[in-house]
């Protein structure tokens, strides 16, 4: 993993001093509410329904177990004991002071984390696979670029006061586990002809109210260009994103607008103007990436005879290695996927307890590596077959172990009406009744793969429009209502859901997916998912079954 | 009828305006009959910018004997987050906290008094 | 007079400013002036020729390369902040800077705070009329308030992969 040195610690510590003066400014009066806004915002900070949120960054998702039981201290001393991780792979406190926030980020600090522009019309948190380092699938890992990105973007000079939010993810596999299609910028590294390495730019996805699926501006950029590259996509987009309306301001709007041949023609207009000045030169590349040199793993067989032989003892152990357990790229060992989806709990959220137990397993059996994914779960990258008995076995005893991975009950949710303050209506609950309505784990895994994920407004933090199932809270003559959308991805076959039809009230929603979940039973060929299903039937089915009663 | 909410600046806390000052409770909250009393004590508290952020006026309805918010979201914000009880205000308890937990009847998911339509 | 915080030799002092702003509505008066581009593209021949100095000023969706062959001949480009979260003239400030080689006074204008100031100073600004009553002070203390940058500016800080080489 990448570690901070000397020049990243001095500079962690001189944002945490700024933002100190920023708030005892703020506390003394000589800064109004309106000019501090946007200070505390690209700190992360912001003023929520009952207290201040913090947003903490993990840079493209990961953390070591040092930095994990920070998180779980700060959790203890200055929140109520839990945080949510969200799908932009942050960990969000809700129940944050003004008045500690200089302090908290002086522990983060200490541990080599901060909530730098994770929020504000910045370049944000950078999103990278969760399995890099780990999956025989990457062509390159990811992190190494992801850390370069975060170094070029942190308190940018010219790229700090951009028209709106900007969010970039690198992906180096097939498949897709960043949504890298519905991010302003996706970066899919390829290899060339000859072998050199490059990425596949996509600029202009996004969600919210417009949402798009990225276009490809440039099939090849070779890998060591990619800074100033980056530079003339922001270049021209700080020029020319609008201003004048905030719903109108994100790079996908620009795209959109002006089409993107054109989009693409400025941008490489603009790049071969400006040359390579600002590319990173191969020395720093090299350092970057010995940071991130491969794990040294044990020369293991591929299958582990211990674990076959828990397996065949332990039911709940075959359940959880079918459902939690991927392959790695080590033969005898595997990438452990920890749930934050138990049955009727809050999806993403996570206790200090639970924070520690993970911190200690990481330790333990996983090479001291965690990962954050964009759907709310955590990852032990890399952990011996031999081991994964007992990391289970601990798991569960923290209720951790839920194995749901990608399966109806692992409902992405964002914190909605019980905690934001723009929210139009409450995710929680409603993910909550889908999951006890699938509780049963034999009924989850016939339904297979299904992505169901909810938004309490159409700021769409809860990725709806990229769900199987896409779930938006309304508000419809002043009471709750949700809205459903089906056959949205945010994987490498991305797409927008497709409105079902009216918007339901609450207490119809978890009965609706249940419906549309018989539908797909009924209609589904071989080895069809869900989303396989919808795309080859359509909507029509779907709707009659949930609307039948309205005829 | 109306009431005067804001959060804390210092810390968040979400308060209610009573007589000229702010409690935690919303069972304290001094009840507006009046529009023109209400707006009089907004406006003072708009001046109070090293206390508070963004007072606003919200509605209230009479909810089974009592004085509830007129929307979830005031409801939620007078009580905390309904996916942990155990937080915020109505950890407290209490008459008035059982009551709002309680109150059904036309409630709105925007609260702010000049985000609705009024008739 | 009235003033301006200048950054000269690397540090942030008051001084007094010869130029006066004119709205396009008014009337030049004598001495030097900052005009808006409309108006230098009507005038400034004119202006100029007077043998006077001229500045122009650039709305925040006017780019610098509207000035580009007229660089050599005008002493200040003042670029506006409507807003101070309106980040455009940080683009061109770098591009008068690094592209149009422009070696004259690069001033913010608007809503200018001290807040802005690093960013400011990495982009190639050198005069200032903050709106929040800061002084030179709080510009200088602004601008060293971070130790070490990630990227190349305009200015001479070596970025942390250069002084991560050394
Ligand atoms: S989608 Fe809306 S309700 Fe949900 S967290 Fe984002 S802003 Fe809040």
């Amino acid at each position: 993993m990448y570690q901070y040195d000397a020049i990243d610690k001095d500079f962690l510590a001189d944002r945490s001093a700024e933002f100190r003066g920023q708030v005892a400014r703020r506390l003394a009066g000589e800064l109004s509410e309106d000019q501090f806004k946007p200070l505390r915002l690209m700190n992360g900070l912001y003023l929520q329904l009952h207290a201040y949120m913090l947003r903490i960054a993990i840079p493209y998702g990961s953390l070591n177990p040092t930095q994990m039981r920070k998180l779980a201290e700060i959790s203890r001393t200055y929140d109520k004991g839990y945080g949510h991780f969200t799908t932009r792979t942050n960990l969000q406190f809700h129940w944050i002071k003004l008045k500690d926030a200089p302090d908290i980020l002086d522990a983060l600090a200490s541990v080599d984390m901060h909530a730098i522009q994770t929020s504000g019309n910045c370049i944000r948190n950078v999103t990278a696979d969760p399995y890099a380092g780990a999956t025989a699938e990457e062509l390159d890992d990811p992190r190494v670029w992801a850390e370069a990105i975060r170094q070029w973007s942190t308190v940018h000079p010219e790229f700090s006061w951009l028209p709106r939010k900007f969010k970039i993810a690198v992906t180096a596999s097939v498949k897709d586990r960043t949504a890298a299609r519905v991010h302003d910028i996706g970066l899919a590294i390829r290899r060339g002809r000859d072998g050199a390495l490059g990425f596949e730019v996509m600029v202009g996805g996004g969600l919210g109210r417009t949402p798009y699926v990225g276009s490809t501006i440039r099939e090849f950029l070779p890998a060591k260009r990619l800074v100033s590259y980056l530079e003339a996509i922001l270049r021209v987009y700080n020029r020319l994103g609008r201003r004048d309306n905030s719903n109108k301001a994100r790079i996908k709007i620009l795209v959109a607008t002006l089409g993107a041949e054109e989009f693409a023609r400025q941008v490489e207009a603009e790049w071969e103007k400006a040359g390579d000045a600002s590319d990173l030169p191969d020395t720093e590349l090299a350092r970057i990436r010995a940071a991130f040199a491969p794990t040294r793993f044990e020369t293991l067989t591929a299958r582990s005879e211990a674990f076959e032989a828990a397996k065949a003892t332990s039911p709940a152990l075959a359940r959880f290695a079918r459902n939690n357990l991927k392959p790695h790229k080590q033969p005898g060992y595997g990438i452990v996927e920890v749930s934050l989806k138990a049955i009727g709990a809050t999806p993403g959220d996570a206790n200090a307890e639970q924070m520690e137990v993970v911190a200690d397993l990481a330790e333990r059996y996983g090479q001291g590596d965690i990962r954050v994914t964009h759907e709310q779960n955590l990852v032990l990258p890399h952990v011996k077959l031999d081991d994964v008995a007992a990391v289970h076995a601990a798991l569960a005893a923290a209720e951790l172990a839920t194995p749901n991975m990608g399966l109806v009950s692992d409902i992405i949710a964002c914190p909605g009406l019980d905690y934001c303050a723009l929210a139009n209506a409450r995710a929680i609950p409603i993910a909550q009744h889908i999951a006890e309505r699938f509780a049963d784990p034999d009924r989850a895994e016939a339904v297979g793969e299904l992505k169901i994920k909810i938004s309490g407004c159409i700021n769409a933090c809860g990725h709806h429009h990229i769900g199987h199932i896409g779930i938006l809270g309304v508000d419809k003559k002043g009471e709750e209502f949700y809205q459903l959308t089906l056959g949205g991805s945010g994987a490498e076959d991305a797409a927008v859901g497709q409105m079902l039809g009216p918007a339901l009230p609450a207490n119809r929603v978890a009965e609706a997916v249940d419906q549309l979940v018989e539908v797909y039973l009924r209609e589904r060929q071989g080895e069809e998912r869900f989303l396989d299903t919808f795309r080859r039937t359509g909507v029509s089915p779907f709707k009659e079954a949930v609307y039948a009663d309205a005829h | 009828m109306r009431a005067l909410t804001a959060n804390r600046l210092i810390d968040g806390e979400v308060v209610f305006w009573t007589d000229g000052r702010w409690v935690e409770r919303f069972a304290e909250a001094q009840l507006f009959a009046d529009d023109e009393a209400g707006e009089a004590a907004e406006a003072h508290a708009k001046t109070e910018v090293t206390t508070v952020v963004e007072p606003y006026l919200i509605d209230l309805i009479d909810a089974e004997g009592i004085w509830a918010p007129l929307s979830y979201r005031e409801r939620i914000r007078a009580l905390g987050p309904p996916n942990h009880h155990d937080h915020g205000k109505q950890a407290e308890g209490g008459a008035v906290v059982e009551a709002l937990l309680n109150a059904h009847g036309a409630a709105r998911s925007t609260g702010r008094v000049n985000l609705i339509k009024r008739k | 007079m009235p003033t301006r915080i200048r950054l000269q030799d690397g540090g942030f002092s008051l001084v007094e400013d010869p130029f006066t702003a004119v709205a396009d509505d008014l009337q030049v008066p004598p001495g030097d002036v900052i005009i808006s581009l409309t108006r230098f593209q009507a005038e400034g021949e004119r202006l100029l020729s007077e043998g006077r100095a001229v500045g122009v000023r650039l709305e925040s969706d006017e780019g610098a390369e509207a000035l580009a062959y007229d660089l050599p001949r005008i002493a200040v480009v003042a670029l506006a902040f409507p807003k101070y979260r309106d980040g455009r003239a940080y683009t061109s400030a770098r591009l008068l800077r690094e592209r149009y080689g422009f070696k004259g006074e690069v001033r913010a204008v608007g809503d200018v705070l001290r807040e802005q100031a690093g960013f400011m100073l990495r982009c190639g600004f050198d005069a200032f009329e903050p709106a929040d009553g800061s002084s030179p002070e709080d510009w200088e203390r602004a601008t060293q308030r971070f130790r070490h940058v990630y990227q190349r500016g305009t200015d001479a800080r070596a970025p942390a992969f250069e002084e991560r080489g050394q």
